[in-house]
């Protein structure tokens, strides 16, 4: 039995009148790949916000190794573990991209605002060690040489995995990312998936992953999560996944499964 | 084509004649033809300017429009380009010998404009005539422009011919060239020159204030004051990017702590000068602090209201009556001892040594900050708050702690200048100083240290140094302020990160590696292929 970072029980999120995540339960087992699928709306987004301390969900409860994320600040969970990227890019746009990395590390950094004024021995060596640390973490994501360059001025493919970098530099345990592949063509595409499993095999970061590129979900993914209208339909491997006739239908509408049976045949 | 370049040139010359009508008919012909006349030591007002002044003035804006004209024509032969500044010239000549020609009817009728326009004299017109008879003073306008624009013309042509070429190249390249050859040395050789160009500052920085006199004293001190308090706000809002409009209060509040503490009416405290810097700077650090607490939650365009209002009461609150028997009320607080330095009173000298003492230690505060872990959770915040917090910044924290900072740096320069001065009231600390401040960086640009000093040069030295021609101090203003906005959105400085020294790894996962990698295991089969 493995152990789970991140348990989402009952969690729901209701906006106005719109239930949006609607007693959702997610159970992610450490240092695994895990895909949260679903049609346009299905309020995945939601539930990442749930877990990063975005929104503060109406019932249920997000456990984070054990421990309630209820009434933490979003800060607060950062320095526990957690680390995310956006589905539009947010990158601190006019800092150069060690700067966003350098960002990421904030939390970990102990160096005050004395000991910078004061130029201490703490100061340069965290300075120092810090960089190092940064300029190692553009160059696993694929951005060597590229440390003083303005984030803003960069191509998209290289801002979505800065974004990446950015989140590795605070050291997390769990990595959100909302739809990492998005806009990129196939080449980038690929890297990308070899990048996310290196981030599991080598440094055994969990990762929980929305995305609606089928390739890389099925072929990356330990677990899935399907959700439709705010509710969980499914959940399972890739293989339970794409046998299960109501994620079938959610993708493909009423009689979706009999069609997709037939056209299967077919093939 | 010929009919457009010769039309393009009558049209520039009409709009620098409307320019020179303008000017004229608010006297700023007057008043840059005294500035000029200054140089060379001879009197010029602005009710009877200097005949000598005035043609200088013409002379510079038929200069600038030959030029302009000429420059516009760029592919045309050298003889077209001066035939367009020559038209060029003789347009905006026509206009400014009409304009002059009615002064010379008015003149003639005995008729005094000066009921509609305040700037026009007769003493005044006289002197636009140039003090010549009848038609020889139009004649006389119309020629000065006509002959500027053509040597203009020729000037530019002229740099343009060949046989300059060598010459032009050289100066173009001269501040290029001189960096390279300054960058050329080897290490140690730059670092002996580094320590020599310090060395010269620092003896320019020592012998300067005893050498120029109290008024320059006074108006750089001015300026130390300021650039002191752009830095301050420059923590608040170009770094941790919130926009505090009421910054003038802290700058209040370090001043009244000085002057309070210092001053034989109302308190007669008499604490002595440092301890009452000290306790100004916390005081107003404290400040900052209990006006950050319920800021927190406010961002943009609320926070600006917030502390707009903030400004106001202090200000309201040091007018009022309730606070007369403290703080002194409108009439203020007089006859503010200063530091003494063995046994003497601070005089200007000391002040400016005092001053420039302060402006380094503010650099050098916010040099170390903008670099440090603090300063980059700064800029996240200012970049975007939601995403830093994510991240793990505690921005409420890195919020209050650029609040208190900022407001520490206007609590030094208000105790400062409070002794300087030896008297703060409440007409120092108007809602005007606080949008100055701002100005001041937003001219400069944002965020930066040599912008900071250039804003406070153009928006405090400046004007001081105008004060003469005070009417045209907020128009000056004014049209700099549209200028830089067209011209220059980012500030004359703009912000640049800095480039830091990256060290290099070893084994880089290039982008080949990755791909091969993802190789490893193609998806098995695909449920909506």
């Amino acid at each position: 039995m493995t152990e789970n970072i991140i348990e989402c029980r009952e969690v729901t999120k209701i906006f106005g009148g719109l239930t949006a995540v609607n007693k959702v339960d997610v159970f992610v087992p450490k240092s695994s790949i895990f895909s949260i699928i679903g049609p346009n709306g299905a309020g995945k987004t939601t539930l990442f916000n749930c877990i990063s301390g975005f929104y503060t969900p109406e019932h249920g409860e997000v456990y984070f190794e054990g421990e309630p994320l209820r009434g933490k600040t979003t800060d607060a969970i950062a320095s526990m573990g957690i680390s995310r990227t956006y589905q539009n890019i947010r990158l601190f746009s006019n800092l150069t991209t060690i700067e966003n990395v350098l960002v990421g590390q904030h939390h970990r950094l102990r160096e005050t605002w004395v000991d910078a004024i004061l130029n201490t021995r703490r100061y340069q060596t965290e300075e120092k060690a810090s960089i190092q640390e940064g300029v190692r973490w553009l160059n696993f994501v694929g951005l060597q040489g590229l440390g003083n360059t303005p984030a803003r001025s960069m191509p998209y493919g290289a801002q979505r995995r800065l974004e990446i970098a950015r989140a590795l530099g605070s050291n997390p345990k769990l990595l959100l990312l909302d739809e990492p592949t998005a806009g990129m063509n196939p080449q980038e595409t690929l890297e990308m998936t070899a990048l996310i499993r290196r981030l599991r095999d080598e440094f055994g970061i969990t990762i929980i992953l929305i995305e609606h590129d089928m390739h890389v979900v099925m072929g990356i993914s330990d677990h899935i999560a399907v959700l439709d209208f705010g509710l969980k339909i499914a959940d399972g491997t890739p293989k339970e996944i794409q046998a299960n006739p109501r994620v079938i239908e959610a993708y493909l509408g009423p009689g979706g499964a009999a069609l997709a049976k037939k056209y299967s045949r077919n093939k | 084509m010929k009919k457009t370049y010769l039309r393009q040139s009558f049209d520039t010359g009409i709009i620098f004649g409307i320019v020179h009508i303008f000017c004229v008919l608010i006297a700023f012909n007057a008043m840059l033809g005294s500035l000029l006349a200054k140089i060379v030591n001879v009197t010029s007002s602005l009710t009877s300017p200097a005949v000598g002044a005035l043609i200088a003035y013409a002379v510079i804006l038929g200069l600038w429009a030959g030029i302009a004209s000429a420059l516009r024509q760029r592919e045309l032969s050298d003889g077209k380009r001066l035939l367009a500044s020559l038209v060029t010239g003789s347009s905006s000549g026509l206009l400014a010998a009409v304009l002059v020609g009615i002064f010379q009817l008015m003149l003639i009728l005995n008729i005094n404009p000066r009921d509609y326009l305040t700037n026009l004299s007769l003493p005044f017109m006289q002197a636009c005539l140039y003090s010549l008879p009848g038609l020889l003073g139009i004649l006389a306008n119309f020629f000065t422009f006509l002959i500027s624009a053509f040597v203009g013309g020729l000037l530019v042509v002229g740099w343009n011919l060949h046989g300059f070429a060598s010459i032009r190249h050289q100066i173009n390249n001269a501040p290029k060239n001189w960096i390279a050859k300054l960058r050329s040395g080897s290490a140690k050789k730059q670092l002996i020159q580094k320590y020599v160009f310090y060395a010269l500052l620092f003896v320019l920085i020592a012998i300067l204030p005893l050498e120029w006199g109290s008024y320059w004293n006074y108006v750089i001190g001015t300026v130390g004051l300021y650039v002191i308090m752009g830095l301050g706000l420059n923590i608040i809002v170009g770094l941790s990017g919130q926009l505090v409009l009421g910054y003038i209060a802290f700058f209040a509040i370090g001043a009244y702590t000085m002057a309070l503490l210092n001053a034989p009416i109302p308190h007669n405290l008499m604490w002595g000068f440092w301890p009452a810097l000290v306790l100004a700077i916390l005081l107003a650090a404290l400040a900052g602090f209990l006006l950050g607490l319920p800021l927190m939650r406010l961002r943009g365009d609320y926070l600006a209201i917030v502390t707009l209002g903030f400004g106001e009461i202090i200000r309201i609150l040091l007018n009022s009556d309730l606070l007369t028997s403290f703080s002194g009320g409108p009439r203020g607080v007089q006859g503010i001892h200063g530091p003494t330095i063995f046994g003497q009173v601070f005089s200007d000298v000391n002040y400016m040594y005092l001053i420039i003492l302060a402006v380094a230690l503010a650099m050098y505060v916010y040099n170390r900050l903008q670099h440090s872990r603090t300063g980059r959770a700064w800029l996240a915040i200012r970049e975007d708050e939601t995403v830093a917090r994510a991240t793990g910044v505690n921005t409420n924290k890195y919020k209050l702690l650029a609040l208190v900072i900022g407001a520490g740096f206007a609590g030094l320069a208000g105790a400062i200048s409070a002794a300087m001065n030896q008297f703060i009231g409440p007409g120092d600390q108007s809602l005007m100083a606080s949008i100055n401040v701002l100005c001041e960086i937003i001219v400069g640009g944002m965020g930066n240290i040599p912008g900071t000093l250039l804003g406070a040069f153009a928006l405090k030295g400046l004007p001081e140094l105008l004060r003469e021609v005070e009417n045209f101090r907020m128009l000056a203003f004014g049209a700099l302020l549209v200028a830089m906005m067209i011209l220059r959105p980012e500030g004359l400085i703009p912000s640049q990160r800095p480039t830091l020294e990256l060290p290099e790894e070893t084994p880089p996962a290039t982008s080949s590696t990755l791909t091969d990698a993802a190789k490893i295991k193609p998806p098995e089969e695909n449920p909506h292929d």
